[in-house]
């Protein structure tokens, strides 16, 4: 049987050219929901609408969008809707290609949420990177000014809604909500301690609705079509249809959109099997921070990946084949962390700064037999114990690579240096060192945020 | 506004600068928020983030200049020493390292004589490996002053090197134009801003200290940053 997309947030940027104008937005059934639900609708409606469709976010964490949204306090103003745009999970560019592809159909999005949660200014933080993505929603925040669709008494009603595009400055832990509440308020970018979530206090201290890019430009459709279109697709808990971007040894590296609960195996199929007609190695199913899988007989749920040990996360999909050397790929996922950390707390600061010293250790064939159950206290140590999830997260990553590969580990200890074709030089970027370097007593005073100078 | 700082150092957000940065700070309810693009604004006059910049921005928020660095320095895309024309930044994460990306920094850092993290000596050019582009459908990827470049091999991203040093125009993946780093830093400080005299301008609001939320009604609890204490840095 052929696999075939369900195209519905990517039907348009498939379909049809320039679809980031605002006429051609506007011809093909553009804001047609956001301005029923505005004239015609109530807030409790929109929000009990949201809420029986089941939406999850996409953002990573997959929390129910209307739940989310009751938690908002009634009778505090002003509110504020944040759009995270801050994509940055390594193996993830669906909401780039959307935002730039077709950035009217997330503002559309953002005019319903607003209006259900009763917020009348909207930040969109926008990933500092994406030039392209900010210039074209630059335009179309400014083309719907100009309709009265944003502004005051938008679509001819009562209701008042601003939207604000705010630029990130490169900083990965600024995509976790409440850094990048901080980090929009001007501050260094790192978590607050929760509670108080965003939707009691959030940026500025006000009730706030955080939400990823592609949950909110999924929720046009939603209404454009009912609530049991959008559940005709997915699971009881896992409704609808989700952006999967998938990338490394494929043929035809992209982003596809199916049914959630769809076939790991069906998935790569649509982006045209392994290269050379290989097997999966190992896959990461939902961005780098999403433990491994080494079979592609599973569905494509939150609950089904959480029940086998991983996360849909970002919906990030990388597969690798046989010539994927396992400890490189945990050095690199290690790397990450130490340069993202925000330095806030010590298992993570400290945690993936040693992460990276044993991983080099081991990859340039000066590992010690011992270093592997080292390796794994290790991330015992930060798993669970960090203020945010990025430091359990490092410490997954690290682990599915070493339980899942131990084999890999062990031969680069046994013949003292990597056994697959590498680089050691660049392998490790900016932060390269020589053989002989590798067991050099760290000094505890890196992977504090980060100055500019060395690598983004 | 005079021109000249207590310190003897010519300021950077005066005059028509300093209009923009107004017309920046209004898009905030608290002025606080225009940290980044402000300093955005000075890379994009400086070509870095000056010490006078940083002054300069301290003083239109009323924050000190302790605060402004303080901010600034957590974020990669904010320069704090003379940067090159060009910044080329190549991915170093999962999908590109496992299709090459190794390969396309060698022949970069052969190329251009330097390693990662420097910039070449006429200031043209200046290498960075980054993490994860967004643009792993295009692995290995790499970004010429955040425009981005996919399927490289090390020739292809030496040509594109070659191309720019002879003066050629260099066009990105989706066809957008590389233009140099300072003009991407003024764009990025300005997006989403409505400046003066263009369509949408909109009224500039109190700049310097704070300025309540501007949908605050009457009786709302001010909720300023300082009384919040959720923030641990
Ligand atoms: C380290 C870290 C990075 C994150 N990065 C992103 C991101 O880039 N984009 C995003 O939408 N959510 C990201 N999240 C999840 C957000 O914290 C939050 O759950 C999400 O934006 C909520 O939106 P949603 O409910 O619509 O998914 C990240 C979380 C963590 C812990
Ligand atoms: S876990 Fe890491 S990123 Fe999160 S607060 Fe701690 S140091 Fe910062
Ligand atoms: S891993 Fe290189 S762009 Fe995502």
């Amino acid at each position: 049987m052929a696999v075939s997309q369900a195209l519905v947030v990517r039907k348009r940027l498939v379909e049809v050219d320039e679809p980031w104008k605002l006429d051609i937005y506007e011809n093909t059934g553009g804001y047609a929901a956001a301005r029923e639900v505005v004239t015609t609708s109530s807030p409790e409606d929109t929000l009990e609408e949201v809420k029986a469709s089941g939406l999850r976010g996409r953002g990573g964490a997959g929390f129910p969008t209307g739940m989310k949204w009751s938690f908002v306090p009634k009778d505090i103003f002003p509110k504020y809707l944040v759009i995270n745009h801050d994509e940055g999970e390594p193996g993830t560019f669906k909401d780039r290609e959307m935002f730039e592809l077709d950035p009217h159909q997330l503002l559309e999005g953002m005019i319903i949420a607003a209006f259900a949660v009763g917020a009348s200014k909207a930040f969109i933080y926008c990933r500092g990177e994406f030039a392209l993505g900010s210039r074209r929603m630059d335009q179309a925040i400014r083309s719907a000014y100009e309709k009265g669709y944003l502004g005051s008494g938008i679509f001819g009603s009562s209701f008042d809604f601003d939207v604000v595009l705010h630029r990130g400055a490169g900083a990965y832990i600024c995509g976790e909500e409440s850094a990048l509440l901080d980090s929009l308020e001007g501050h260094r970018g790192q978590p607050r301690l929760k509670p108080p979530f965003p939707a009691v206090k959030g940026l500025y201290g006000q009730p706030t609705v955080v939400n990823n890019t592609e949950t909110l430009s999924t929720l046009p459709h939603i209404f454009n079509h009912g609530i049991d279109w959008f559940r005709k697709w997915g699971s009881e808990k896992s409704p609808g249809v989700k952006v999967f971007s998938v990338s490394g040894h494929v043929n035809n590296p992209g982003n596809y959109e199916v049914p959630l609960g769809t076939k790991l195996s069906d998935v790569l199929e649509l982006a045209g099997g392994m290269l050379d007609g290989n097997a999966p190695k190992a896959v990461i199913p939902g961005g780098i921070s999403a433990p491994l899988l080494t079979i592609t007989d599973i569905a494509m749920d939150f609950e089904t990946l959480q029940a086998a040990g991983t996360m849909l996360g970002s919906g990030g999909i990388v597969f690798m084949d046989h010539t994927t050397c396992m400890v490189r790929n945990a050095l690199i996922a290690a790397e990450f962390y130490e340069h993202e950390s925000c330095g806030k707390c010590t298992p993570c600061r400290e945690g993936t700064w040693w992460q990276v010293k044993v991983l080099e250790r081991i990859e340039h064939g000066e590992g010690r037999q011992e270093d592997l159950d080292l390796l794994l206290d290790m991330c015992e140590r930060m798993d669970g114990r960090c203020f945010c999830p990025l430091g359990d997260t490092a410490a997954w990553a690290v682990r599915s690579n070493l339980q899942l590969f131990r084999e890999d580990f062990q031969a680069h200890i046994d013949e003292g240096r990597c056994t697959y074709e590498t680089d050691h030089r660049t392998l490790v970027g900016a932060r390269a060192i020589g053989p002989g370097d590798a067991g050099v007593t760290p000094q505890p005073s890196e992977g504090i945020g980060s100055d500019s100078e060395a690598s983004s | 506004m005079a021109d000249i700082s207590s310190n003897g150092t010519t300021k950077v957000l005066v005059g028509g600068h300093y209009q923009v940065a107004k017309s920046i700070v209004s898009k905030y309810p608290n002025s606080r928020s225009a940290v980044l693009p402000l300093l955005f604004l000075v890379q994009g006059i400086e070509g870095h983030v000056t010490d006078q910049g940083m002054r300069d921005v301290a003083g239109i928020l009323g924050l000190t200049p302790a605060e402004v660095l303080a901010s600034g320095s957590f974020y990669t895309m904010l320069k704090k020493k003379p940067t090159g024309e060009y910044l080329i930044s190549v991915c170093r994460n999962v999908s590109c390292a496992h299709r090459g990306a190794h390969k396309v920094i060698n022949a970069l850092s052969e190329r251009l004589d330097i390693d990662p993290g420097a910039v070449t000596a006429d200031g043209r050019f200046e290498l960075e490996t980054a993490e994860c582009l967004a643009t792993c459908d295009g692995a290995p990827s790499m970004q010429i002053n955040y425009e981005d470049f996919y399927n490289l091999t090390p020739e292809s991203a030496v040509d594109l090197v070659d191309r720019i040093e002879r003066g050629e125009t260099v066009a990105g993946e989706r066809g957008e134009t590389v233009r140099t780093q300072r003009e991407v830093s003024y764009e990025t400080a300005v997006a989403g801003a409505r400046l003066p005299g263009t369509a949408g301008d909109i009224e500039a609001r109190t700049v310097g200290g704070e300025s309540p939320p501007e949908d605050m009604k009457a009786g709302d609890r001010p909720k300023l940053r300082d009384d919040e204490g959720t923030h641990g840095g």
